[in-house]
């Protein structure tokens, strides 16, 4: 052991993201090129040295970044950052500090903090998306600007490169060995220029030269570069300005690595529309598989875009239901048109459109009547064919068999009349569970009419229904949030302590279900939460304070939930619902808690309300 | 006002008697300390100290290691941190069991001698700091007497004297281990560290002291004179 070496901040340091994705040595280096200051309440900023840029580490303690009009940027507790702007835009922070908590903070010289940027491409990409957050809530730039990311981001790690002085031939199977449609040219260490397919083709082949021509009399000599910290989006820019499809990247001018256009689409195909479009131009199943691997990608790249959580769970529904559509357009082609008017259902969390990583099915079939048997088969192989195309592509089988390839679940309009009208008017707790799923529904594909049907009739016989919406109450008060935070663990109302958050189940889901209940109360047609909430407020169905409190609640947690799942991927960790209060900032555990009693009022309430009880 | 005083004359009396700077550095470290009196603390440079002994008398226990870091106008610099095991006569023994030195790690230990060389001269221009100082003072003068000459006084900042007069101005009744490093540092909600290695609780006590001393009414307001001791 080095007998310098101080534990406490090294322990600190090496669980601390992105510190923990560097070398143990390295992080040794950082502890020890680190000050330490205490901060004070009652000194109220704190003193940025705009001259000596440093990043300002949070050991313990609050602070609040605000603009110099005093415009909030962020709060930052434990284990967060501040300070890193300047040093990534180059200018100088005009914001201010305010020290909300005493607290320590470490000070991590420029120097250091560049040098590891430069070192390590996953510590410069958690710094820059920071800094487009704060950008972002800064207003300087808006959502839809989703070219931020940097090029480090997307450019290949391996650079290949060639000598000036080696054949053509030998620099053509270096590519075909490679599979790259070009090289660098490269001497000591100093970029000479870039040989491509077209250097080759227009160069050496168009002129009747042979393979033992020299590359440096086929090559592109000075090519146009790009600097390593560039935006994706200059990249582009370069790249049409100069007709050009490939950039080397350099950084203290040597090449490091080859960016193509190619890089560049790639980097932009996870983006929803154009991820929808590709869904809907596939010709066949196996297709459509491949183009549903990027929706985890989408899903970090929402995520770390920081949108809200209830617009990520939208556009990531959009995106299963365009899937949806095309799997059953796929089938119809072919064995044919529907015999009969039908319509596609999605219930849970595709129903109210807030799917997450890892959503399973519920789907279901609208019939416009009773089959015979050859309509049947017709049926049966649509949806055995959808449901398990959807499992392949990443929407598993539901536990519970609630699928439309069970023929359970294809009812005619008037079977599904006569369910739903047993489930209300005998609310036994197997009744309660389907409610709880089916009663958040939404068509997907067919004829909309069918649906329509079905929910108009269901709403008149649940809105107003006191002893279905006493029974429904009382499902939604089974479970109950968790009290807060003691210690490392999660501390239950009973007093019994676990340890982690299921954030669905002992969340959102809540919210979904106190939610429910109101809307079906009150006969409103919106199954999303947040849609359902906005009804309740223009009915005046609802207490306004407690439906806002809700709302925020919901987005927030959700948002949490999100996070979490989106530093699961990105530690290729099975990317589940639970999260450790280990993990929690001393802040977040602050506002999870609000969040937690805002649950638990709307419950106290709903008791009140729907079941008289105190 | 007294306790001003009283630190000038003792220490200009140090100076004087301390002739020709032996033990080396000694004689500078008064100095230092008598020019800074009544400078803030934010002024100055300070060294929080931390030594971990076989037992808690200083006239038959021996120690085992010193953990330093310095504080640099206000602010801890790990950079210049440093810990040195010391040798010893006999066993480490039980108290193994609390610092975590065994005897096989004192294998390159430095003899007291030397060690008393090497912090003299990292004090020379430093204030020292320490929890409980009285312990690591009696030990440290201990090794001064063994090195021959007359008997030395040091100074120090004690965390735990401030924190005893907070609480004492507070009138609150001071119960058993309310003073200890992370009963105090628990106080000011800084971070616990597990405890009982020399460097982390020299760090600890930095951090501690600079809590108080925002407490206090900052580090530009206490001056050196209103918060450092004779021992």
């Amino acid at each position: 052991m080095d007998n310098s070496e101080l534990q406490p901040i090294f322990d600190f340091m090496r669980k601390l993201a992105p510190f923990d994705m560097l070398h143990e040595q390295t992080i040794k280096q950082c502890c020890k090129a680190l000050t330490i200051v205490y901060y004070s309440k009652s000194q109220k900023l704190v003193h940025v040295d705009t001259n000596e840029a440093q990043l300002y580490i949070v050991r313990s303690g609050a602070f609040e970044v605000s603009t110099q009009q005093g415009e909030l940027i962020d709060r930052i507790g434990e284990g967060q950052f501040f300070g890193f702007s300047g040093m990534l835009s180059g200018e100088k922070v005009v914001n201010q500090v305010h020290i909300l908590e005493d607290g320590l903070v470490y000070h991590l010289p420029a120097k250091i903090f560049d040098q590891l940027r430069a070192d390590c491409y996953q510590f410069d990409r958690f710094f820059n998306r920071a800094f487009a957050k704060r950008l972002r809530d800064q207003g300087s730039l808006n959502r839809s600007a989703i070219n931020t990311a940097r090029i480090t981001n997307i450019m290949s790690k391996q650079l290949t490169t060639i000598s000036p002085k080696a054949s053509i031939h030998e620099a053509a199977l270096l590519m075909a060995n490679h599979r790259l449609s070009s090289l660098v040219v490269e001497e000591n260490g100093q970029l000479c220029g870039i040989l491509t397919d077209r250097d080759l083709r227009n160069r050496v082949l168009a002129k009747g030269l042979d393979g033992n021509t020299l590359v440096t009399t086929a090559m592109t000599k000075d090519p146009a570069t790009i600097e390593t910290d560039s935006l994706i989006f200059e990249a582009m820019l370069k790249m049409s300005e100069n007709n050009i499809h490939h950039l080397p990247v350099m950084s203290e001018n040597q090449p490091i690595a080859m960016i193509t256009s190619t890089d560049l689409i790639r980097s932009q195909s996870s983006q929803p529309l154009l991820l929808i479009g590709q869904i809907q131009r596939q010709p066949d199943l196996e297709s459509l598989i491949q183009v549903s691997q990027k929706i985890p990608d989408l899903l970090y790249n929402l995520i770390s875009s920081d949108a809200k959580a209830s617009e990520i769970g939208r556009i990531l529904t959009s995106v299963t239901d365009a899937l949806t559509r095309r799997l059953i357009s796929l089938k119809q082609q072919d064995i044919g048109p529907e015999p009969m008017r039908f319509c596609w259902l999605s219930f849970g969390s595709q129903g109210r459109q807030d799917q997450m990583a890892g959503s399973d099915q519920d789907n279901a079939l609208i019939l416009e009547k009773e089959t015979n048997e050859q309509e049947a088969k017709y049926f049966k192989q649509l949806s055995e064919y959808v449901c398990s195309a959807l499992n392949e592509c990443g929407f598993p089988f539901c536990p519970g068999n609630i699928m439309a390839q069970n023929p359970e679940w294809q009812l005619s309009l008037q079977q599904w009349l006569q369910q739903f009208s047993q489930w209300i008017k005998t609310p036994d707790p197997t009744a309660l569970l389907h409610a709880s799923i089916f009663f958040d529904m939404r068509p997907i594909c067919g004829d909309i009419r069918l649906f329509e049907q079905l929910q108009k009739s269901v709403l008149s016989r649940t809105c107003n229904n006191d002893i279905f919406i006493a029974a429904m109450s009382q499902n939604a008060l089974q479970s109950t949030p968790p009290l807060g935070f003691f210690r490392s663990f999660v501390l239950e109302r009973d007093g019994s302590e676990v340890k982690g958050i299921d954030l669905k189940h002992k969340g959102n889901a809540l919210i979904n279900d106190i939610v429910r209940v109101y809307a079906l109360s009150a006969g409103i047609e919106e199954v999303n939460t947040n849609k359902r909430i906005q009804s309740l407020i223009k009915q005046s169905a609802i207490d306004k304070e407690l439906a806002m409190n809700l709302l925020d609640a919901w987005e927030f947690i959700a948002h949490k939930r999100l996070i979490n799942q989106g530093h699961q991927f990105d530690h290729a960790q099975t990317v589940s619902n639970y999260i450790l209060p280990d993990s929690l900032s001393s802040l977040v555990r602050h506002q999870l808690k609000d969040a937690f009693k805002v649950i638990y009022e709307a419950q106290s309430t709903i008791k009140l309300k729907f079941l008289r009880q105190f | 006002m007294f306790q001003q005083w009283h630190l000038q004359y003792k220490l200009k009396r140090l100076i004087n008697n301390t002739k020709s700077n032996k033990p080396t550095h000694l004689k500078t470290h008064y100095q230092y300390l008598l020019t800074q009196l009544h400078q803030p603390i934010v002024n100055l440079n300070l060294l929080a100290l931390d030594i971990e002994m076989t037992g808690l008398n200083h006239k038959k226990d021996e120690m085992v290691s010193i953990g330093v870091i310095p504080i640099i106008n206000g602010q801890i610099k790990p950079k210049y941190a440093q810990y040195k095991l010391l040798k010893i006569q006999g066993s480490v023994g039980q108290s193994a069991t609390i610092h975590g030195v065994h005897d096989r790690d004192l294998t390159e230990a430095l003899a007291t001698s030397e060690i008393i060389e090497w912090l003299l001269q990292q004090c020379q221009d430093k204030v020292l700091v320490a929890h409980h100082a009285l312990l690591d003072i009696q030990f440290l003068e201990q090794a001064l007497l063994k090195l021959g000459g007359p008997i030395q006084q040091l100074f120090a900042i004690d965390t735990l004297q401030l924190e005893k007069q907070r609480l004492n101005r507070k009138n609150q009744y001071i119960k058993n281990g309310e003073l200890r490093l992370n009963a105090c540092r628990e106080r000011y909600h800084l971070p616990i560290y597990s405890a009982h290695n020399a460097l982390t609780d020299a760090l600890a006590c930095a951090e501690l002291l600079l809590a108080q001393l925002n407490k206090m009414g900052g580090l530009d307001n206490i001056k050196l004179q209103d918060i450092l001791r004779k021992y």
